[in-house]
């Protein structure tokens, strides 16, 4: 049971690193990016590869060498932010909302069936494996599951006092004026595109670091193990917790994981239909999705804006206040404040049937 | 030199044999983006009444694809009335798609209502693994023979899938262009709210354009499991990207455009998956789809350039 809870707790661990690099993306930026996951399992791939050696006959992948694991996350986490700055380069130039999901969307299902078929990056859809024990302390099996679980929790933590940092900095505040309004941000001398950039190369880079740790965790890798639409669980933990909050995503990433986790095991998945389970959960996510969309889409623990930074510890007593938001915010001030479209006429729409 | 080369592999013939695959795989890419064109039309026309990119439209074509199987296992139909079976379900399922979700989203902005397609897209496929299992079935109708036509190579069954997609198509048109439905189709996807005031029932023509949309879809799905051969849960999700490329890379929301997308599309990915791999089908087309966002994010068919293209 104690081995269960370990497992479970660290992949939620890295699964909310993962979280908080999604969330930097769609909940500070409004960028809602699906390529993530790709980012995710390119720094997996990484680590392995730059950890394992070299690759023995019917296995091929590239590089092979013999890093120590800590120096590998970190190159791989470089591989990742380097492949996101192309992605992100294409999708976020002059694409926005829509268009900018649609580019990232084609980009994950294109790289998954590239790895999937393309042998020699990453041995294709058998996968690589042969990582254990990346620190080289020669434990036990079961003592080596604790100090992970550790070291997990320790970067988790980590990576949110980083995260919750930035967020209240004045670049935070900046990715949040730029996302609800680029016209009045642009105008005020914020750079869009930089900003919006910046925070992509963030959010991926968060995403390899949480692939780095989960190499580690699972030591075998392959296209089954993250089929892009498998991290929907995240996005519908992001969706709880609380969009463009670090401490809400981080709790919406452990209830939502770990009452995941723990519900599937309640599910009859008899031998002959093994694909029950999975499907019913699969539902479920989708559920949980739409119906936190509808009547709560910002979640348990709402962003705040303004108040962070200039209020630090008592933004903790609107958890309990009976208004949401703050009286003297820049939320409210955006409130009061006309839209762009009722001022300015919107621009004309497109014909349909020319 | 002399030892190698065996009499039919002459220059000459050389060329030929290459011109011929080259022509070989031109058909194929016709009947793919014959298809294609009613897909991504359908996606197309779902987006200009309602604003939302419809994720779960892979997944009106696979309801399509396995009502036809149901029809053809169960109750021995023959190959049209599968073929009206799979569009009329397509049609029930995009109107209460359109029902019980895009409608209630409609107040929300349109990337809301994008990752809410995406949940429905999870729940609806998961719901046909369910009932049906995650094995392959196929149809059991005859292929036909084979056919020389020009330089192309075709089955009979190919040749009734292309022609019924180009019916379907010159159907779309006059709907489109000559009925009161088009019409006012036309009118509220330019402006839903100026429609409404000025006596169109907005939400009416919606809901039947859905109907439209999900009809096609339906009948779309069902062709691409007779051309392929075999139905999985997950083969309209498949289809759905290549949809989406073919809509935005012709021009979102505009149906000719859409179609003119999908014919360039389907050729690209036939000939160069002739000369690569079919498996990078997909990544040709997000190649394809990549270069068409950064060269004329507005769509190839579309006159004029946005500098930046919003929902």
């Amino acid at each position: 049971m104690l081995q269960y809870w370990t497992a479970i707790l660290t992949e939620a661990s890295i699964f909310a690193i993962l979280a908080l690099g999604i969330d930097m993306i769609w909940g500070w930026a409004g960028d809602f990016d699906l390529s993530a996951y790709a980012y995710f399992a390119l720094g997996v791939y990484m680590t392995m590869v730059l950890t394992i050696g070299k690759a023995k006959s019917p296995v091929e992948y590239v590089l092979g060498w013999h890093l120590p694991y800590l120096l590998a996350i970190a190159v791989a986490v470089v591989v990742v932010i380097a492949f996101a700055s192309i992605i992100g380069a294409i999708a976020l130039r002059s694409l926005r909302e829509v268009y900018f999901s649609i580019t990232t969307f084609g980009a994950v299902w294109a790289i998954y069936y590239f790895v999937e078929n393309y042998t020699p990056l990453f041995n294709g859809y058998n996968g690589v494996y042969g990582l254990f024990d990346p620190m080289g302390y020669g434990m036990s099996y079961a003592a080596y599951h604790y100090v992970f679980l550790a070291f997990c929790a320790v970067t988790l933590f980590g990576v949110y006092l980083l995260v919750q940092r930035l967020s209240r900095s004045p670049f935070g505040r900046m990715v949040r004026a730029v996302r609800d309004d680029e016209k009045a941000a642009s105008v005020y001398g914020r750079n869009v595109f930089g900003t919006k950039y910046r925070t992509y190369l963030f959010g991926a880079a968060l995403a390899g670091l949480a692939g780095g740790l989960f190499a580690a965790y699972i030591g075998a890798f392959s296209p089954l193990d993250w089929k892009p639409t498998e991290i929907f669980v995240l996005y519908a933990a992001i969706l709880v917790g609380g969009r463009g909050n670090p401490k809400g995503v981080v709790l919406g990433s452990f209830i939502v994981y770990v009452g995941f986790v723990e519900m599937t095991r309640y599910i009859p998945s008899p031998a002959a239909r093994p694909e029950l389970g999975p499907a019913l959960r699969q539902i479920l996510i989708g559920v949980l999705i739409i119906v936190m969309l509808r009547f709560r889409p910002s979640g348990i623990i709402p962003e705040r804006l303004g108040t962070d930074g200039t209020e630090g510890r008592r933004s903790w007593r609107y958890l309990f206040a009976r208004s949401s938001a703050p009286p003297t915010s820049v939320l409210a001030w955006h409130e009061a404040r006309p839209s762009m479209e009722t001022v300015v006429p919107a621009e004309p729409r497109p014909e349909a049937g020319t | 030199m002399a030892g190698t080369t065996t009499p039919t592999e002459t220059p000459l013939l050389k060329i030929w044999g290459k011109m011929s695959i080259f022509w070989i795989s031109v058909g194929l890419g016709l009947s793919t983006a014959a298809i294609l064109a009613l897909s991504a039309v359908a996606f197309t026309l779902e987006y200009a009444v309602s604003r939302v990119v419809n994720l779960a439209h892979g997944e009106i074509l696979t309801i399509g694809a396995y009502s036809a199987y149901v029809a053809e296992t169960t109750f021995h139909l023959n190959l049209y009335l599968c073929a009206v079976v799979a569009t009329i379900t397509g049609a029930v399922a995009a109107m209460s798609l359109n029902f019980f979700l895009i409608e209630r989203f409609r107040s929300q902005k349109s990337l809301s209502t994008l990752i809410a397609t995406l949940g429905a897209s999870l729940i609806l496929q998961n719901l046909i693994l369910i009932a049906f299992g995650g094995a392959s079935v196929s149809y059991q109708f005859d292929q036909g023979t084979l056919l020389h036509v020009g330089p192309f190579l075709w089955t009979t069954i190919t040749i009734k899938v292309m022609v019924s997609a180009v019916v379907v198509a010159i159907l779309i048109y006059f709907l489109l262009q000559r009925t009161q439905l088009g019409k006012a189709l036309r009118a509220v996807s330019q402006n839903r709210e100026l429609a409404q005031v000025s006596g169109i029932p907005a939400r009416r023509v919606v809901m039947q354009t859905w109907m439209v949309a999900g009809a096609v879809s339906g009948f779309a799905g069902f062709l691409y499991g007779e051309t392929i051969g075999s139905i999985t849960p997950s083969i309209g999700n498949g289809f759905l990207l290549l949809s989406i490329t073919a809509a935005v890379g012709g021009g979102l929301g505009r149906p000719y455009a859409t179609l003119g997308g999908a014919i360039v599309l389907g050729l690209v990915m036939a000939v160069a998956g002739t000369y690569t791999s079919s498996a990078y089908q997909l990544v040709i087309a997000f190649a394809f789809l990549a270069v068409m966002l950064l060269i004329k994010p507005s769509g190839i068919f579309v006159r004029g350039r946005r500098a930046t293209v919003r929902a």
